[in-house]
């Protein structure tokens, strides 16, 4: 119970706390390195948020669910970082909810923007919902194909039981696969270039969040940063779970136990900015994708998934 | 063909209907003809024997001994370096004239403009809703008529609505503007679309009108015309400024010293440099691709700090004057300007070398945009618009202007009809004019650099073209009493290639569109030039639409 | 597409960030620079060509008998350069001031008060007070005609 409590809070943390943190970093670090110029400081979407939070609450249309979708949204993924393990040995409702919760709950997060979209009767809106469930058809099954490459490999549902079954048998074929195409969705889920078509500045305005604004549009905002910090964390604490810090790494005792898992989360954190990093510089250097060609490459991607279901499924 | 070919070719046709025909400047013909036979007249010359249809100037000359309204028709052979204007006269003060745009495509809203300002209907316009002037502006109002003063401010007509077209069954509206994240300029482009594909497209534009031409015939003498010029375009303002001294040189017959038609080509070709490095940047980040677009403003930002030295602003030169330039450029500075476009040059091939590869980007780019190479010879396009749809026209080369004869140049087309294709001529175009500017500095004759200029005499028309980065812009002259003009056209690039734009998009994808209206490199601010109204603002108690509109509006003073 | 893509990548990487400090630290301009237009009154000698020319008609003269008085409404200048360039005695040059920003609009405002002399050709502009003294200026020349005023 504690367990729950203590991990629950941390991994809360790292998804909200420091994702601004991340978001900040790449900004400054990545993206405005590359673009050759200095770059907002990076406590810079703290005081985004804090502006957003701020700001009057406008009911642009009529009816709750314009209201109700960014909260459904950020309220999926505060649950879905409760079900990633984030360097500890696994995560705090691992008890609970295995790899199907947390497939739909992430795809809840992406109907909720889709809803609120929709709400919010505006032309622009509409038409960025209307990609945004298009990406969505295509980038959810990546995701799931990768998990169930997992899930096959271990038999098991738990994610920490793949993150286990990576560190007994080392790096194979499947897991490769499922980690490359995950690794490759990412830049969706994320909301970066070059899949940032639902927020297409230059074509759309907002997308599905022009008509957000104060309150809406930072949970909105913070919800794309918690995902990101989220799917990295997949990534990195179950896919590649290496280099591994075993709870007994400075011996026997609470203490000992404590530091251990102290250096393990902080090992995942540099991995999860390892990532985030990497998905900063691709977002750099990429310009945006029309839908019919992102469409394209997330179909030859869903068939580099499949390979490695099939491997999985042989071996 | 020579002038006097034309001019026989035209009599032989039209006999009586042409009253006269006059050549007072080298190259630059002027019809008088009779106003029932502009419509075959602008046929034959447009569509039989090929002229480019440029722009209509209405005038209003009722004050001069002739009376009446006078329109202007202006058209380019451009094989033959010839200026051909048909010229009519009407009168009343509801007067009419045969439309063209029948026969001349190109002329769609040449004609329209035509009424806005001077008020000549155009008879059997297929489109004749307002095209200039605010929705608001009341009607039988029109600003360039002599009797109406430049400062009006007439009472806004509350009850005028938009004149937008409808989106076919089916289609909804996607509206591109008027406030938009791409456009740096109000316009609205009213996209009909069907899911993520586009049926149909209207435009409404000229939110930005100031009051230029009516400024420059009213308000200014011939020497202040040249600063107002700069300022029609953000970008392009030495061409305009450029542009407007030859008009005028050309009318007067004022000589230009050599040295200072060489610095007018080292400026204008310094201005093309730069403006197609901005465009690189913008089309970058219309497709999304922000890299691109600080990479290139760092490469451009040299440029700026060198004409920030040479002419003492980073943009609005100021170095024109009727008969030459009024600030020399000494040998001193020509080391520091080759070692800049050199750095350029160096900057812009590596950028060029590293995108060609660049798959996603020309994926955005390739078979977006298209228009054919009908089309564009149809609507009249101009620069790297026509350029990149294989129209293999150059104003430098057409209408040789300023040094370009002794410079040389080199035109640079595409067959591929698409935005790369586009972007490919800018591209080509921004080495070349480096290798112009260097021909420049090394060819520059020593001597002075503004040439006598006596007094203006009265009447005297002068037509001059100069190819800014976007195309070719195009002024008139038509000068006047008293150190002032009488009348003065101004037509950008932007004008006609802003009527390819619907061509362009048709079918495509809505992700297409912005990068399709980019890449004729809009210039918005360059295509209007018409008079602003200002209300002084007024205390509020109910907030009705008047009352609202009073309050958004500040007084300049 | 990886290639251009590192290519991509090690131009901007070798750039460096080349954001300016501005205004942490002043803009150098050059020489030369067209900043806002200053005025030395000891040089003016009120013939009013840089009203004339101005292209914004910034600069009003309003005479009486005595003094000429020039305002000039700086906040209208687009920095052309004319009237620093048509002065007969550079009495305005253009300087390299472009931080011209007020809230307090008679901070752009340079008035210029000149006592004005009698026109010894004619006598007739801030002439003298009478006939007598007007000889003692013009002497026994004749005025030229009107025409050209």
């Amino acid at each position: 119970m504690l367990f729950i409590i203590g991990a629950g809070a941390l991994n809360l943390f790292i998804a909200l706390g420091l994702s601004p943190l991340y978001e900040g970093i790449v900004r400054k670090m990545v993206r405005a390195r590359i673009h050759s110029r200095t770059g907002p400081p990076i406590r810079q979407p703290y005081y985004d948020l804090l502006k957003l939070l701020g700001k009057e609450n406008l009911q642009v249309a009529p009816g709750w669910l314009l209201t109700l979708a960014p909260q459904v949204a950020f309220a999926a993924v505060l649950l879905a970082a409760l079900l990633v393990p984030m360097g500890l040995h696994r995560s705090p409702l691992a008890g609970y909810a295995d790899v199907i919760v947390l497939i739909y709950v992430m795809t809840t997060a992406a109907v909720a923007v889709v809803i609120g979209a929709a709400a919010s009767e505006s032309p622009y809106a509409t038409i960025g919902a209307g990609r945004e469930i298009m990406l969505l058809l295509v980038a959810e099954p990546v995701v799931v194909i990768a998990l169930l490459t997992g899930v096959v490999q271990t038999h098991s549902l738990r994610l920490s039981t793949l993150a286990e079954w990576q560190l007994a048998h080392g790096l194979t074929a499947p897991t490769a696969f499922a980690a490359v195409a995950l690794f490759l969705s990412l830049q969706v889920q994320a909301g970066k270039l070059p899949f940032d078509l639902a927020e297409a500045e230059q074509e759309l305005v907002g997308g599905p969040f022009t008509e957000m604004s104060g309150p809406r549009l930072a949970l909105f905002k913070w919800m794309f940063w918690a995902k990101e910090v989220v799917f990295a964390s997949i990534l990195t604490a179950v896919f590649l779970p290496w280099p591994h810090i075993p709870l007994g790494l400075f011996g026997a005792g609470a203490l000992a136990a404590g530091l251990a898992g102290t250096l393990a989360v902080m090992v995942n954190l540099v991995k999860i900015l390892v990532v985030v990093a990497l998905m900063g510089v691709v977002d750099a250097v990429m310009p945006r994708l029309r839908i019919d060609q992102a469409l394209n490459y997330f179909l030859g991607l869903i068939f580099v998934a499949l390979v490695g279901l099939t491997l999985a499924f042989v071996s | 063909m020579t002038s006097q070919e034309l001019m026989d070719r035209l009599k032989q046709r039209f006999g009586e209907a042409i009253a006269s025909a006059r050549e007072p400047a080298p190259g630059a013909v002027y019809l008088g003809i009779a106003p029932q036979a502009v419509g075959p007249i602008a046929d034959c010359v447009s569509n039989e024997m090929g002229a480019r249809f440029l722009i209509t100037t209405g005038t209003d000359e009722r004050p001069l001994p002739e009376g009446g309204f006078r329109v202007s028709h202006i058209f380019s052979f451009d094989q033959d370096k010839l200026f051909c204007i048909l010229q009519t006269r009407v009168n009343g003060d509801d007067p009419e004239v045969d439309a063209i745009t029948p026969k001349v495509r190109g002329a769609m809203w040449a004609e329209r403009e035509l009424f806005d300002v001077v008020g000549v209907k155009s008879r059997n316009h297929p489109d004749p809703r307002r095209l200039l002037l605010a929705d608001d502006w009341p009607a039988g109002l029109y600003p360039l008529r002599k009797d109406v003063p430049f400062d009006i401010k007439p009472e806004p007509d509350f009850s005028a609505r938009p004149q937008l077209a409808e989106p076919p069954e089916g289609a909804s509206v996607l509206p591109i503007g008027p406030f938009f994240p791409v456009l740096e300029e109000p316009a609205y482009f009213r996209v009909f679309v069907e899911g993520e594909t586009v049926v149909g497209c209207d435009y409404r534009g000229f939110y930005n009108h100031r009051g230029i031409e009516k400024l420059g015939d009213s308000a200014l003498t011939y020497n202040q015309v040249p600063f107002l010029a700069e300022r029609i375009c953000g970008i392009c303002g030495f061409i305009h400024s450029t542009c407007y001294c030859q008009a005028v040189e050309q009318a007067v017959e004022i000589e230009v010293p050599a040295r200072a038609r060489f610095i007018r080509s080292l400026m204008l070709e310094l201005e093309r440099v730069h403006s197609h490095i901005l465009w690189l940047g913008i089309a970058g980040h219309i497709i999304g691709f922000d890299t691109i677009l600080m990479q290139a403003w760092r490469i451009r930002e040299p440029v700026m700090w060198l004409c920030e030295k040479i002419s003492g602003n980073r943009k609005t030169y100021g170095m024109n004057l009727v008969g030459g330039v009024r600030r020399d450029i000494p040998k001193e500075d020509h080391e520091e300007i080759l070692g800049v476009v050199g750095k350029v040059e160096r900057e812009m091939a590596e950028v060029i070398g590293a995108i060609v590869g660049d798959t996603p980007l020309i994926m955005r780019l390739k078979d977006v945009g298209p228009l054919p190479e009908k089309d564009a010879r149809e609507i009249c396009v101009a620069g790297p618009t026509a350029r990149g749809s294989n129209v293999a026209i150059d104003s430098r080369i057409d209408h040789p202007y300023a040094a370009y004869p002794e410079i040389g140049v080199e035109i640079k087309v595409q067959p591929g009809c698409d935005v790369l294709a586009r972007t490919l001529v800018r591209l080509e175009e921004t080495m070349e004019s480096i290798r112009q500017i260097r021909v420049a500095l090394h060819e520059m004759p020593d001597g002075p650099i503004m040439a006598r200029v006596d007094a203006i005499p009265a009447g005297r028309e002068g037509v001059s073209v100069v190819e800014a980065p976007r195309g070719e812009a195009i002024h008139y002259v038509l000068t006047g009493d008293d150190n002032h003009l009488y009348r003065w056209r101004v037509r950008a690039p932007t004008y006609p290639n802003l009527q390819a734009v619907p061509t362009m998009i048709q079918g495509q994808q809505i992700a297409d569109v912005p990068i399709s209206i980019g890449s004729i490199d809009p210039c918005f601010s360059c295509t209007e030039r018409m008079e602003v109204v200002d209300t002084r603002t007024q205390a509020v108690r109910v907030f009705s639409q008047q009352e609202l509109l009073e309050l958004s509006r500040r007084s300049r003073r | 597409m990886i290639m251009s893509k590192l290519k991509e990548v090690i131009i901007c990487l070798r750039a460096g960030r080349v954001t300016l400090p501005y205004p942490f630290e002043p803009s150098v301009v050059p020489e030369g620079f067209r900043g806002t237009p200053q005025v030395d009154v000891e040089k003016c000698i009120g013939c009013a060509g840089c009203a004339n020319v101005c292209p914004v008609r910034l600069i009003q003269v309003y005479d009486d008998d005595e003094t000429r008085r020039l305002i000039w409404h700086l906040e209208r200048c687009t920095y052309c350069g004319r009237c620093a360039e048509v002065c007969p005695e550079q009495a305005v040059i253009m300087s390299k001031e472009f931080e011209t920003s007020t809230n307090a609009r008679a901070d752009l405002h340079i008035v210029v008060d000149l006592d004005m002399g009698p026109c010894r050709r004619c006598g007739r502009c801030f002439p003298p007070p009478n006939p007598l003294d007007r000889m003692m200026v013009t002497g026994f020349r004749e005025a030229p005609p009107l025409e050209w005023l």
